[in-house]
């Protein structure tokens, strides 16, 4: 829409202010690295963090979330009824909460996401450096992001560059922050940023991320994933981290009577061994090679195809760092590649 | 700032079952009836997911057809986890909770003017049950009628008294087989893929459906395929895990579709490139 | 009627008792749905018309099998409670050791005074029903599986390992933290409440179904730990062997 700017010095007033009337979730730091939190205190964002453990869908999709309660017969949904603002998302995330939109609106719409989205302002922000050698966002096109936000931070030495991207980004803007219109030097800078920062972001991919699902389309058969069931252990941590991951189990829990409860859903893994046993004990996907094609399949075939337009991976490297045994997207599919060439 | 008011998709409409029958010592046949006499609103092929507060929910194929709902349908379910023996151990009056119905059913218009062969393995016989009698009350609008069904022994074969009408009728040609017989049994012997040569089938007009556990799809496609029947014009209908029955939670995935969405009835020509799939 | 449940003990520290009585202390509404008819620890009434036995400890003398034989006869749901029942525990590591050494080394000149035997799972007797893992188990677990029994349901134990619960608390890893932690093999359940403090998880619930234990001795090793070192962080729960029995 327009570019705005905000001095460096009114940004933390900007969160306080924000903090007013919304649940404000941003970038803070834990014991050896960052997390999404709700800020209880300004100060406490961290807007030069680098990734985080878990990415900011939990914000969307809580690992845990309620969908009723009940009580002897009567059902009561449950839906949460907060006004979000969330801050600080790099474009990685931006670019996988994108799809979710897409997977959650999809069909039959989950409400429950629906209504979170619906109540949540995204704020994202750019990245000019790389975040650490795990990450590909380069190779998956998702290094920036021209949608998806309602407002877009750039940290140009002083100031901020604000980028508008929707009507409720723009009233944000208006009602909790000093903001001016960019003048031509500060437009200036903010190219010659924009244009700079590429080069600092290394290609690791030895393909592009488009071609992934023709890729995967001829790799159902590798030997590679034998080879790498052999060292995964099939933890689901790369699940759990991963932005573009919504599945999910749903479970009751009870009161000691048995009369009331609720029914609630949490984060499922595909890596998991009973993911896809039915009832009669048949398994779909037996083994860690199964499980492990089968998300490699998902993440760089599968939600391309069944979300055009959107990535099933967008190179945030998180799966790569939690992997204890070093199964990372960029390994397998650089190796399936060097098998095709 | 206001919030509008919502539906949770996850919250099950409260029913009630109107009749339990015991089947098999694993089976149970279910008559549920909605409130206000509503109807379920189901194609033949479709499924339910059924609700259990503090227990639980399990998919449940839809056993009866369309044509004979009248504010009720019918489930055949089989004890195997928390929902379907919870289930077992209610009775006539009972309230449950239903969602749906769900997924794709058999596209029964589409087969108009067409025979239709059935080849059903096990406890499958449920879910066909619903397109059996779809064509039942809709005779006329078909061609040849064949029904193929297999059990691992006499004591697992399903809905005994419809299948003695089946055997009365002149309008349906139906063959039944055992893996595994006992002293009394007196039909065929062996896996459904025995009833085959037993039948002859125009193939360019056949519909075939066929439904039953994971082993059976490979060898009955084989038979249809072998007798020439067109790959879009063979439906199977897949089991996989379903938690949430709207294509949300990921577990029914097969390929880039979503077996409770796309499926579970999927035309033979659609996923015979879908590796997970058969 | 309300079922009547028992709590007896074998070879352990009781913790997994003390655990329980811990529970009723925010779950007091547990005694509006169960009657406790024995519970040695908590109370001197002896009730022997029990439903439920709850188990703690392990087999470790020959002596001990008659007493959880006679329970097993009783009871028609017997639950493993705690590590000790449901895989050996600590106890077990002795069974690392030839017997006679761990006795002269425990007991000295009186080892001949003391009856004892490979220490076993009661899993390793009787049939056993169910089982609340951990050491000590996790009250809240406890309280689960209680209300899943009574309800009709299959114990919620997970099948998946520790992992998905840290990961599901956003903690950093422990080996990014420079510890070690036995997570990706460990059945979760616990909450992750070890690496959740920064401890790293010592297997105490054991293994999960279809643990990849070559890949977790090379992740250790990685790690700086000595093969030694390694065996002895994956035994001190998880000694136990069936074929170390004979069986």
């Amino acid at each position: 829409m327009s570019l705005k700017i905000i001095n460096k010095s009114d940004l933390m007033p900007f969160v306080a202010n924000m903090m007013g009337e919304y649940e404000v979730i941003g970038p803070v730091a834990n014991d050896i690295g960052f997390k999404f939190a709700t800020l209880t205190d300004a100060s406490q964002v961290r807007l030069n963090y680098n990734t985080t453990v878990i990415p900011p869908r939990k914000t969307l999709l809580p690992t845990q979330e309620t969908l009723f309660s009940f009580q002897k017969d009567m059902l009561a949904p449950t839906f949460d009824m907060k006004w979000r603002v969330l801050l600080g998302v790099h474009t990685c995330d931006l670019h996988a909460m994108c799809m979710l939109d897409e997977a959650f609106a999809r069909g039959q719409p989950d409400t429950h996401y629906m209504k979170r989205r619906a109540t949540t302002t995204i704020v994202s922000m750019e990245c000019l450096d790389t975040c650490d050698e795990n990450s590909f966002c380069k190779s998956m096109n998702t290094l920036t992001a021209t949608s998806g936000f309602d407002l877009h931070l750039i940290q140009l030495g002083d100031f901020y560059a604000v980028d508008v991207g929707t009507t409720a980004g723009e009233a944000l803007l208006a009602n909790h922050a000093k903001s001016h219109e960019a003048t031509r030097a500060e437009i200036a800078l903010l190219d010659k940023t924009m244009s700079q920062k590429w080069s600092k972001f290394p290609v690791r991919l030895h393909l592009d991320g488009k071609d992934l699902p023709a890729l995967m389309g001829v790799s159902y058969k590798s030997p590679l994933w034998e080879e790498v069931g052999k060292r995964c252990f099939g933890c689901g941590s790369c699940n759990i981290v991963c932005p573009t991951c919504y599945c999910f189990d749903v479970r009751d829990e009870v009161s000691m009577d048995g009369k009331s409860g609720e029914r609630y859903r949490i984060w499922d893994s595909c890596q998991l061994d009973e993911f896809a046993r039915i009832g009669s004990g048949e398994n779909f996907r037996k083994t860690h090679a199964h499980r492990l094609r089968h998300r490699f399949m998902r993440k760089g075939k599968y939600i391309a195809e069944a979300f055009p337009g959107h990535q099933g991976c967008v190179g945030c490297g998180r799966c790569a760092r939690a992997c204890l045994v070093d199964i990372t997207p960029v390994g397998v599919w650089n190796s399936l590649r060097q098998d095709h060439a | 700032m206001s919030i509008p008011a919502i539906e949770s998709i996850y919250l099950p409409t409260l029913a009630w079952i109107s009749k339990v029958e015991t089947m098999t010592a694993t089976e149970k046949f279910y008559t549920v009836e909605l409130p206000r006499g509503q109807s379920l609103g189901h194609k033949p092929g479709q499924f339910v997911q059924i609700s259990l507060n503090g227990i639980g929910e399990a998919p449940i194929s839809i056993s009866s057809s369309p044509s004979r709902s009248n504010g009720k349908f019918e489930m055949c379910v089989r004890k195997v986890g928390d929902v379907t023996t919870a289930l077992h151990n209610l009775g006539e009056g009972a309230q449950i909770g239903v969602r749906g119905p769900y997924g794709r059913g058999f596209p029964v218009e589409q087969f108009e003017g067409r025979d239709i062969l059935v080849a059903a393995g096990g406890l499958s016989l449920a879910p066909v049950r619903s397109v059996i009698n779809q064509i039942f009350d809709h005779r006329k609008k078909y061609d040849r009628f064949i029904i193929l069904y297999g059990a691992k022994n006499p004591g697992e074969l399903l809905f005994k008294e419809e299948r003695e009408e089946w055997k009365k009728r002149s309008d349906v040609e139906f063959l039944e087989t055992v893996d595994k017989g006992t002293p009394e049994w007196t039909g065929n012997v062996g896996v459904i893929t025995t009833l085959f040569p037993k039948i002859t089938v125009n193939p360019r007009n056949t519909v075939a459906i066929t439904e039953g556990p994971p082993i059976m799809y490979r060898f009955v496609l084989m038979e249809l395929l072998g007798k020439g029947i067109p790959e879009d014009q063979i439906w199977v209908s897949l089991e996989r895990r379903m938690k949430c029955g709207v294509g949300k939670c990921g577990h029914c995935q097969l390929d880039h579709f979503y077996c409770c969405q796309h499926g579970p009835s999927f035309n033979y020509a659609e996923i015979k490139g879908v590796m997970e799939a058969l | 009627m309300k079922p009547k449940v028992a709590f007896f003990d074998f070879t352990s520290c009781e913790g997994c008792q003390l655990t329980v009585v811990d529970s009723l202390q925010t779950h007091l509404d547990l005694l509006d749905v169960v009657e406790i008819v024995q519970f040695r620890e908590a109370m001197s009434e002896r009730g022997e018309d029990y439903a439920i036995a709850f188990v703690e400890g392990s087999i470790t003398r020959e002596a001990d099998e008659a007493r959880l034989k006679q329970i097993r006869e009783q009871a028609a749901l017997v639950v493993a409670l705690g590590a000790c029942a449901h895989l050996g525990g600590v106890n077990a590591i002795k069974n690392l050791a030839p017997l006679d050494d761990v006795r002269q080394y425990v007991y000295g000149d009186k080892h001949k005074w003391y009856e004892t035997y490979a220490a076993r799972p009661i899993s390793a007797v009787v049939k056993v029903d169910a089982f609340i893992p951990g050491c000590p188990i996790d009250r809240e677990e406890f309280i689960r599986v209680v209300k899943a029994v009574l309800l009709g349901k299959k114990p919620p134990i997970p099948d998946y390992p520790v992992c998905v619960e840290c990961k599901l608390k956003e903690n950093n890893c422990m080996f990014h933290k420079g510890g070690f932690c036995l997570g990706p093999v460990t059945r979760a359940g616990c909450g992750a409440i070890c690496p959740t403090y920064s401890d790293g998880c010592e297997g105490c619930r054991g293994a999960i179904p279809n643990p990849n234990q070559d890949a977790m001795k090379d992740v250790l090793k990685e790690h700086g730990l000595t093969v030694d070192e390694v065996m002895a962080r994956m035994t001190m729960f998880n000694a136990f062997d069936a074929s170390q029995l004979g069986k």
